[in-house]
């Protein structure tokens, strides 16, 4: 065991403070718990940002320059995002290119959809990801928009729900029923097509968060032809690419969720100052509570990257989604109780620090939801790292 | 921040491991709370790693959390973690050459009436607290406002035993002696002795609350009811998955902060208070749903779970609470 990083990785994170200092607009710096109810789209900001971190070697720096990286180390993603995190800076807005479909192409594309992955992560394509169902949520296998082989085409029927950014995608990266074996069990028969989003016959019906922001939707396939070339990977064996998030940077992912709630704790102190909350012994434990919490948490993701490092798994991240999803969540709601009456205010001239709490409070509450809820992810701790059996 | 463990560290926790589980049987606890002399034999084993007591705190957490894994009787963490560190900090350099050498057995006496472990200042009242096993070893440091040490025999003293929930530690007051001087004993060195030792008892912590989690995993998958196993009810699974996330918690945080006091890293204050506190938390979590989940059997006697349950709760007391570490963490962070 040992605190301290040699003189590589040192150089290594100079190097991106100095690429931060020169390059990053002021619109990428800020929290994940600021983004702003009246976005839409992709503001040319971002779409310059995102390129320039490609084009600089820094978007995924363990990928090879040609995809936007410069091959750096585990070690140096960790300290990559960690830095990222502690600035509060943004890489893109849509995530859905860079960490799921551009990594998925490269392991399971034809050549021709290989050749996506650049332009996916540097985000001059926008993607969204349609997985989940009106009855295909958590139990995503049962998912039924159906997609009938036709020779050189698939045609498509159905509808997605919640997907993100398709308001405003290029393209989707659909989950599709191809499986005519009705006994067959209910992952198996499941294909991954990628579909233009303007071919004719696709339906976008956005829905709006509670915080008032657009940015998932409803997507309904009405005999929708998608070119048979269009299939990722093998026919009715889609269930395996579920899997294809950005294995480079699972052993780093939890740095958000422990930065984000770093934030929100940092933002709680300067909170509970400024209303005078700061010689209050209930708010004084609270906020060490919170803080015990984040600081562990911390830890625990890094001895968990130590194996991962090594190319060992690293049980410890799996509770890290589950603690840090849940833990932003009571970090808001304390940040609501310290407002007293005016909590609950989101009058723009009223609300504190330009309503960051009641905000973050809602966006948090989509964080124990999305990517596998809370229970989903206790299921999977009991079952894979506790060795339970199944219910 | 890197949680390998180096080879020496991965020999220390084996070693340990291996000794404490052959040589520390539930037997052996349980005839130590009958009669404190069972423990004898464990000492005999125990003394030759006191003198990790001088080496880095990760070495004597890594073996600390062994011993809280099998709840350990006897006189090892106040003579390696407590009185060893303190000779030193009043460099006391003879003494401590010998107690390091498994000669002789200690403890420190610091709190006073209100039972809190406070170096800055310590207490003048007439009384020291919670002083770990000062029944049974030979040597006692009491630690006099100033700050200073000074070191008696235990016969010297005039000690009363206290019960506890716990029987696995033993715990007494004693008077001070009036008009009592002592060596001086510079507070910085004070302060970090017994910082360190807070560390160390959260890793016995740890160890306590691995062994509760273990043992309740272990007892989802054996017992059936309703014709299967109770690990498969959801309720059950997801009591152990919180359970076991504190646990990690606790762990990385033990083991973080045992690297920072050895680094001197300026976050070591923060993260021994963080340590302490998530590990009382853990282990008082897992024995409240460890109790939960091996229900009759469990509230038995007969079973060792109440052994971990009383240790935990009375581990998380010595040196500070959940609480006490969550007000020292607020004066750190808001001043
Ligand atoms: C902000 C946001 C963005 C999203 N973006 C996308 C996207 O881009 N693409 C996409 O495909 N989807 C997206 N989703 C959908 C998300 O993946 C689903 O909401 C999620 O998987 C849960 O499914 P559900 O909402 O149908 O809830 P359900 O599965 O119906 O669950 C309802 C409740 O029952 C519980 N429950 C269900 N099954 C179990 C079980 N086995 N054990 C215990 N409890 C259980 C759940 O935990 C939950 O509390 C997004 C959701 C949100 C909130």
């Amino acid at each position: 065991m040992r605190l301290t990083f040699d003189a590589a990785d040192e150089a290594f994170r100079a190097d991106l403070r100095a690429f931060l200092d020169e390059h990053c607009p002021p619109e990428a710096r800020r929290g994940k718990d600021f983004v702003a109810a009246d976005e839409e789209g992709v503001p040319d900001w971002a779409r310059a940002w995102q390129a320039t971190l490609f084009d600089h070697g820094w978007m995924v720096p363990s990928f090879p320059p040609e995809l936007g990286g410069r091959n750096c180390t585990p070690l140096q993603t960790l300290l990559y995002l960690e830095e990222l995190a502690a600035q509060g800076v943004v890489r893109s807005v849509h995530f859905g290119g860079y960490a799921i479909v551009g990594p998925s192409l490269l392991e399971f594309g034809n050549e021709a959809q290989r050749a996506l992955a650049a332009p996916s992560i540097r985000g001059d394509i926008v993607w969204c990801v349609g997985m989940s169902e009106p009855d295909a949520g958590s139990d995503l296998a049962n998912l039924s928009t159906r997609a009938v082989a036709d020779g050189e085409t698939f045609v498509v029927n159905g509808q997605k729900v919640w997907t993100s950014y398709a308001p405003f995608a290029d393209k989707c990266f659909c989950y599709v029923r191809t499986g005519t074996d009705p006994e067959a069990p209910k992952h198996k028969g499941i294909s991954v097509l990628i579909i233009d989003m303007d071919t004719p016959g696709i339906e976008v019906r956005p829905l709006r968060h509670i915080t008032g922001a657009v940015e998932f939707a409803e997507v309904f396939f009405s005999d929708v032809v998608v070119p048979a070339d269009r299939l990722v990977g093998e026919l009715d064996n889609g269930w395996r690419i579920t899997m294809g998030s950005l294995a480079h940077e699972r052993g780093g992912l939890w740095v958000e969720g422990v930065a984000g709630s770093q934030r929100a704790l940092d933002g709680l102190v300067a909170l509970a100052r400024r209303k005078g909350l700061d010689a209050d012994p209930t708010v004084r434990r609270q906020l060490a509570a919170a803080y015990e919490k984040v600081a562990s948490l911390r830890a625990l993701g890094y001895k968990g990257f130590a194996s991962f490092a090594q190319g060992s798994s690293a049980p410890e991240h799996s509770y890290m989604k589950l603690a840090t999803s849940e833990l932003r969540k009571e970090l808001f709601d304390l940040g609501l109780d310290l407002l007293g009456p005016y909590g609950s205010v989101t009058a723009p001239e009223l609300a504190e620090e330009g309503g960051r709490w009641w905000n973050g409070f809602f966006i948090s509450l989509a964080a124990t939801i999305g990517g596998g809820t809370s229970e989903i992810q206790r299921n999977t701790v009991a079952t894979r790292v506790l060795g339970l059996p199944r219910g | 921040m890197d949680f390998t463990l180096t080879d020496e560290q991965q020999m220390v926790r084996d070693t340990a491991r291996a000794l404490l589980q052959k040589e520390c049987p539930p037997a052996l606890v349980r005839a130590h709370a009958d009669d404190p002399a069972a423990a004898a034999p464990l000492w005999g084993h125990l003394r030759e790693w006191v003198v990790l007591g001088d080496g880095p705190t990760t070495d004597l957490a890594l073996f600390a959390e062994e011993c809280g894994a099998v709840v350990a009787p006897g006189p090892y963490f106040a003579t390696a973690a407590l009185f060893l560190p303190v000779l030193r900090a009043a460099g006391l350099t003879e003494e401590a050459d010998a107690v390091a050498a498994g000669e002789a057995t200690g403890t420190v006496a610091l709190a006073g009436a209100d039972g809190r472990w406070c170096t800055d200042p310590v207490t003048a009242d007439p009384v020291r607290t919670f002083v770990p096993e000062a029944d049974g070893v030979d040597r006692v440091a009491l630690v006099l406002p100033g700050p200073e040490l000074l070191v008696v025999d235990r016969a010297q003293l005039d000690i009363t035993p206290v019960a506890t929930l716990d029987t696995s530690r033993r715990v007494a007051t004693l008077p001070v002696p009036p008009g009592a001087r002592g060596v001086s004993l510079p507070a910085e060195a004070l302060a970090a002795a017994i910082e360190r030792a807070t560390v160390v008892l959260a890793a016995e912590l740890v160890g306590t609350a691995r062994w509760l989690v273990e043992a309740s995993v272990a007892y989802g998958r054996e017992r059936i009811q309703f014709d299967r196993p109770i690990g498969s009810f959801q309720a059950v699974q997801h009591q152990l998955v919180d359970m076991a996330l504190d646990l990690e918690r606790a762990t990385a945080a033990v083991y973080y902060a045992a690297m920072a006091l050895d680094a001197g890293d300026p976050d070591r204050h923060r993260a021994a208070a963080v340590a302490k506190a998530a590990a009382g938390t853990a282990a008082r979590h897992a024995a409240k749903s460890g109790m939960q989940i091996h229900a009759g059997i469990g509230y038995t006697w007969e079973h060792d779970l109440h052994l971990y349950l009383r240790r935990a709760y009375a581990s998380d007391d010595l040196l500070g609470d959940v609480t006490f570490h969550h007000d020292r963490l607020a004066d750190l962070l808001l001043g």
